[in-house]
């Protein structure tokens, strides 16, 4: 850490954390309730408890990638930060925003939407936050009138995901355009501008952690990016199979989405290269793992998995099953919760004033292997109810109902597993809370010293 | 390749993919009024929506196969179960379903009648958008395989094409729409939410018998014949096959089904002894 206002990042990846660390609470709970018997059926049902957990992801990720955002822009620009007191007011209002959208929707207060449930006035606030953030940092480049590639696709990308939530702002009478516009938010937004966010972490982690030349991994961001772009803008087809929509989405998502596992692969291409060149010689060993981690997971389970149900002939029958939140646990975690923790993980020695091996705890090694157990473990249980649900209830037409009740050994797993995650969640806070240390006045001088800020170059 | 030509790369691909995908958008919107029968969406439809959303449906059912997957699909849920049973189960689903005995139940919801109809005419506009053929075969709440009668496996496909009327009987009563065999089972003693159809001449005969029996019918082709076209003409009285005297039953098949199609539907059950 080099300038003072990166300190900002701090609260942001505390918040971050915090929603986290409640994600998983309602995350077990909707596991149990696949279980059943439900006894909070009439006080905390199934759709509120899912409703939270998904909006807890979306808080949680954007607070860390514009905490991320915070601590990569300055150091990028080599400049201090624009305001630090609008990033805290800007934190303090997103905070209060989420909260208000969790408390509210244990009292029904939802828009339905699937993901983008918070009410009307609250997606106003987060327009608004957004738009402080992207001027924050705005005026920040402006001021030192450097923009490196790395920030600009990762500010691209966040300023690209203000301009796809409008959409969300809008409501049409007919239900299939509603669905065909939450879309451009939804899909745009994981399999497009936060592709843009992840790929731009990715190679600021790398090239920070691996010490390859900047102009080489800065080219090969270019080209992920637009791989990233002619999958991912044409693959949203494939979420306009069987809705109401014109025949030619059928083609036009199956070859599209059949080459969005290229993005996820040639990032884990980029990291093996990266990490091949250096050796693997950071000390920071944690934010390695993370890093790794990220562009490995993310080739499983957004690019093999997502591919898994992509094709028309196979999502026909697969189309609304448990195969869907397969796909979706292992690509969220290994494509977004990844990237965020390996930043977090990078971040930490230098907003903390310790050295990088400070970061060598062996809670801090426990938190990702079982985190990347238990997530490999919960994907296998909703695989295999997934496949046996398409088998029983689709193919073979058995109720719905009789269906789940032979899953249960399946979502006996997930729960299982599920724990173990949550257990990786818990020693991952337990670190990052207790272990790494507080922000302190002179860290900035201290880091400034330390063996990251040298190599950075 | 440089670091320009791979920018060019991106911008390139990036303007070419938004621009392909801004004509399709704009040929979808072309298309969407016939696909989507969006001259039938009325004020009611509407308003069925506002209560699909703000009960926060999608996070436990899917419609058009979109949501979550903790409770069944609904996108022909009105064509499976008809509007006088959908009623009744908005008001009390516990009533028709037990957590001990189906796994889950759903909550009841503080619905209105006219929020219920609403919704209904809602989830019913949504079954008729055109899904390409999906979900190729029936995705039904309850039924087909129940504990050590699994009445899917084992029997083949019903065969529309086939000439003979009981074929043509078995695949309308296995389609949706009519969706008979979404609450009517053929396994004798399996109540899904209709009686049983297991035995059914033999049924229809003791209860023309019957000194209850109210209907028109004189032998038991018409009392088969009947229970379809007209459900109310003599209602059975189980936990969930009427209330206040009335059929769960959609009581329009007279409208909705082709004379023939009501024929070979006959002929088939005929042939459940």
């Amino acid at each position: 850490m080099r300038y003072r206002s990166q300190r900002v990042a701090y609260p942001y990846f505390v918040v971050a954390m915090l929603l986290f660390g409640l994600q998983m609470v309602f995350g077990l709970l909707a596991a149990a309730k696949y279980l059943g018997p439900d006894p909070l059926l009439n006080v905390l049902p199934f759709d509120v408890v899912k409703a939270i957990h998904t909006n807890l992801l979306l808080v949680w990720l954007l607070t860390g990638f514009m905490g991320a955002a915070y601590y990569v822009v300055p150091e990028e620009s080599r400049v201090e930060l624009y305001s630090v007191r609008l990033a805290y007011i800007q934190l303090a209002i997103w905070t209060a925003m989420g909260v208000t959208a969790v408390v509210g929707y244990v009292f029904r207060w939802t828009a339905g939407n699937k993901l983008l449930e918070q009410p009307f006035p609250l997606k106003v606030v987060i327009v608004i936050v957004m738009l402080m953030f992207l001027y924050n940092i705005g005026m920040t480049i402006r001021a030192s009138g450097r923009l490196t590639t790395t920030e600009g696709v990762l500010v691209a990308g966040l300023a690209c995901s203000a301009l796809l939530y409008l959409p969300a702002l809008f409501e049409f009478d007919n239900y299939t355009v509603s669905v065909f516009y939450r879309w451009w938010t939804v899909h745009l937004w994981v399999e497009g501008v936060w592709e843009m966010i992840q790929g731009a972490l990715l190679a600021y982690l790398l090239i920070r952690l691996s010490g390859v030349d900047r102009e080489v991994l800065e080219k090969w961001l270019y080209v992920i990016v637009g791989l990233t772009f002619i999958s991912g803008i044409l693959g949203t087809a494939h979420h306009y199979y069987w809705i109401g929509v014109p025949r030619y989405w059928l083609p036009i998502g199956g070859f599209f989405s059949a080459l969005e596992p290229f993005v996820f692969f040639a990032m884990a291409m980029y990291a093996y290269y990266a990490m091949r060149r250096s050796g693997l010689t950071h000390p920071n060993r944690m934010a390695l793992h993370w890093t790794i981690g990220s562009a490995v997971f993310s080739a499983l389970g957004a690019g093999l998995l997502g591919l898994a149900h992509t094709w028309p002939a196979v999502n026909k029958w697969t189309h609304g099953t448990l195969i869907t939140p397969m796909h979706g646990h292992m690509a969220f975690f290994g494509a977004y919760v990844m990237i965020v923790l390996g930043m977090i993980s990078y971040a930490l020695p230098g907003l903390t004033g310790r050295g990088e091996e400070s970061r060598e705890t062996s809670a801090g090694f426990w938190a990702f292997w079982l985190q990347v157990g238990g997530m490999f473990g919960m994907t296998m249980a909703f695989a295999a109810a997934g496949i046996t649900q398409t088998y029983l209830e689709r193919i073979l037409s058995i109720g719905y109902l009789e269906t789940q009740l032979k899953l249960q050994v399946h979502f006996l797993m997930l729960v299982a597993t599920g724990a173990v995650f949550v257990v990786g969640v818990a020693l991952y806070l337990w670190d990052f809370f207790f272990l790494a240390g507080r922000p302190v006045e002179a860290a900035a001088a201290r880091a400034g010293a330390a063996p990251a800020g040298s190599t950075a170059g | 390749m440089t670091k320009r030509a791979a920018r060019l790369f991106f911008f390139i691909s990036t303007l070419l993919s938004a621009l392909i995908f801004t004509v399709l958008t704009i040929d979808s919107h072309r298309q969407f009024p016939k696909l989507t029968n969006a001259a039938d969406i009325d004020e009611r439809v509407i308003a069925g929506k506002h209560v699909w959303h703000r009960e926060n449906c999608t996070n436990c059912h899917t419609l058009l196969g979109e949501g979550a997957y903790y409770a069944p699909d609904l996108t022909k849920i009105t064509q499976q179960r008809g509007a006088p049973y959908l009623r009744e189960f908005l008001k009390d689903p516990s009533r028709f379903y037990s957590e001990a005995r189906d796994g889950r139940l759903m909550p009841t919801l503080d619905l209105s009648d006219q929020d219920i109809d609403d919704l209904i005419a809602f989830l019913g506009w949504v079954g008729r958008i055109d899904t390409q053929g999906w979900p190729p075969r029936p995705i039904l709440v309850r039924g087909s395989a129940i504990p050590g009668v699994p009445a899917a496996l084992g029997v083949p496909a019903p065969q529309a094409s086939s000439p003979d009327p009981v074929e043509q009987g078995r695949a309308v009563y296995h389609a949706t729409p009519p969706g008979c065999a979404a609450c009517h089972s053929i396994v004798p003693g399996v109540n899904i939410v209709g009686p049983t159809l297991a035995g059914m001449p033999a049924t229809a005969a003791v209860r023309l018998k019957s000194p209850d029996y109210r209907g028109k019918a004189t032998d038991v082709e018409g009392y088969i014949r009947e229970s379809i076209l007209n459900p109310n003409a003599h209602v059975l009285t189980g936990p969930t096959y009427s209330t206040d005297g009335r059929s769960l039953m959609p009581a329009d098949y007279g409208q909705t089904l082709k004379p023939e199609q009501v024929d070979q539907i006959v002929a088939y059950l005929l042939t459940l002894r």
